[in-house]
């Protein structure tokens, strides 16, 4: 599903995110990106939905090579990823089912269709009563569920979250990574970066641990820190 | 595209309008005010054409004769002059024809020569047309020389002023028009760049989520389209129904002008217009899609 050959990322300004990164992740799979801030872990999940190039090596993702990729195949490739983020990135002006609409709205799928889908996913993230509502009438566990349902409403194979649980509250965070949980169950892939540290040990997924642009660690059913005595 | 992806394009379009109302008006104004200018100043130079191009078509030179000088001699020089080779016909034009022509002339407004009463202060003339329009100078200072004449006129004297003037009118409207439409096509630029600043939260989820470029761009292009053809729309209605109006009130009370009905050249220009003011806002959008690629 993923595949991440020898990687080196340089930006501009001179400063190397990620250095020769070899990852690969399998259909269905669940992986918990860890590391402190500045590790790579953001620029690994934005080279993986093409929001960034990578300077060397390759990105394979769903069978297309995302740095060779032509700007005009970019959409194309991100109506099969899924993707969330700490600040949620809802439209405030739109209710709950416009904001989750907006995203099948435009691409084009037919306002039938979208009903039902955007029924189907508010079901998913137990918010089915709260669609009429604005985002600022939601507290931020609900915003960032909505923003998780509007990622999943275009059905993508993979769902890549960015620290989502990293503005909420405990209670909420559980809430959230059950629900991502539950998606993966389901069948689709989920790549997760994340600072905490509770989510991770109590999930027991495969576990990448990323420090100054490298991997140092990747370890399946694993805790947030590496555990000596397992 | 889809037609209902059309519908949200257009409704994305209208939303960015309505949230920026002030800016709106002032694209529109100010593409109206430009493109009405440029209109006027075309229909000037149209007509400031048609009348030297009829003017033209009826060269002719007159040699007026003295008061004292008997009809015999006038009779005589017009027959010397129907000799030359350049001339094309020679006419002797009494004062009292030159009265009564004056009179047709006038038409409605021929009443103001009734103040004259009985007295005639025009001159017997002749009156010459040329074999060819470029001989006509050359024959304007042959006829200077008969005996009797006093002076001659021709009109290619008016006809280069015209066209001078016309030139001029040309000039003046082409700069006038040029800066309004400089100025319509930043205040454009500038409403669908905040458009863009806006609604920068919109285009990021809508490339998240796999929107193409083209959905991107169509809200802002149509939003262009919109302030330009809004804009053009006053401008090319104004144009026509003044001009309309302008061509009625000039056929009752300046007859003597040979304007151009507004059937097709008040149609013609109002269509032009309209195509500049939505190439006004294509060119807006253009030249704002930068903007748009950085957010």
């Amino acid at each position: 599903m993923i595949s991440v050959r020898r990687v080196t990322k340089v930006y501009p300004n001179g400063v190397t995110a990620l250095r020769e990164v070899d990852l690969e992740i399998a259909k269905g799979e669940f992986v918990f990106l860890v590391g402190a801030s500045g590790a790579g872990k953001t620029t690994l999940l934005r080279l993986l939905f093409r929001e960034e190039t990578p300077t060397s090596g390759s990105v394979i993702v769903n069978g297309h090579d995302v740095g060779r990729m032509r700007p005009r195949q970019i959409p194309y490739l991100r109506r099969q990823i899924g993707v969330v983020f700490q600040d949620f990135r809802l439209l405030p002006q739109r209710n709950i089912q416009e904001n989750i609409a907006f995203a099948l709205r435009v691409i084009e799928v037919h306002p039938r269709e979208i009903r039902r889908r955007v029924n189907q996913v508010l079901e998913l993230v137990g918010l089915s009563d709260r669609g009429l509502a604005l985002p600022a009438q939601l507290s931020g566990g609900e915003q960032q569920r909505i923003a998780l349902a509007r990622a999943m409403v275009s059905r993508p194979v993979m769902l890549l979250a960015d620290e989502p649980t990293g503005n909420l509250d405990p209670q909420n965070a559980e809430e959230m990574m059950r629900i991502m949980l539950e998606i993966n169950r389901l069948g689709t892939t989920v790549v997760m970066a994340t600072h905490a540290a509770h989510l991770v040990d109590r999930a027991r997924q495969r576990v990448v641990a990323m420090a100054d642009g490298s991997i140092q660690r990747d370890e399946l059913a694993a805790a947030y820190h590496m555990e000596v005595n397992r | 595209m889809r037609l209902r992806t059309w519908a949200f394009c257009l409704n994305e379009a209208n939303q960015n309008l309505l949230r920026n109302p002030v800016l709106a008006i002032a694209s529109v104004t100010t593409t109206a005010v430009s493109l009405l200018v440029l209109g006027v100043f075309l229909l000037l130079s149209v007509n400031v054409n048609a009348i030297a191009t009829s003017i033209e078509s009826q060269v002719a030179v007159r040699a007026f004769f003295s008061q004292n000088v008997p009809r015999s001699q006038e009779m005589a020089e017009m027959q010397t002059v129907r000799g030359w080779s350049d001339v094309r016909t020679a006419t002797l034009v009494t004062k009292a024809e030159a009265l009564a022509q004056l009179k047709q002339e006038f038409g409605d407004q021929a009443k103001v020569l009734d103040t004259l009463g009985t007295a005639n202060p025009l001159e017997d003339s002749l009156s010459v047309t040329a074999q060819r329009p470029q001989d006509v100078k050359g024959l304007a200072s042959r006829l200077s020389h008969l005996g009797g004449v006093v002076h001659t006129t021709y009109q290619s004297a008016v006809v280069s002023r015209l066209f001078a003037l016309i030139d001029d009118v040309r000039i003046v409207g082409l700069v006038i028009g040029v800066l309004l439409l400089i100025g319509s096509l930043l205040v454009i630029t500038n409403a669908i760049r905040l458009g863009m600043t806006a609604r920068r939260r919109e285009i990021g989820i809508m490339r998240l989520v796999g929107a193409t470029e083209s959905l991107v761009h169509w809200p802002f292009i149509l939003e262009g389209l919109i302030l330009g053809g809004i804009g053009a729309l006053v401008a090319s209605a104004l144009a026509y129904w003044s001009y309309v109006a302008a061509y009625h009130t000039a056929v009752h009370s300046l007859p003597f002008l040979p304007l151009i009905s507004p059937s097709p050249v008040a149609r013609d220009i109002a269509l032009l217009l309209f195509v500049l003011g939505i190439l006004l806002g294509a060119v807006g959008f253009r030249i704002s899609v930068r903007r748009l690629a950085r957010i």
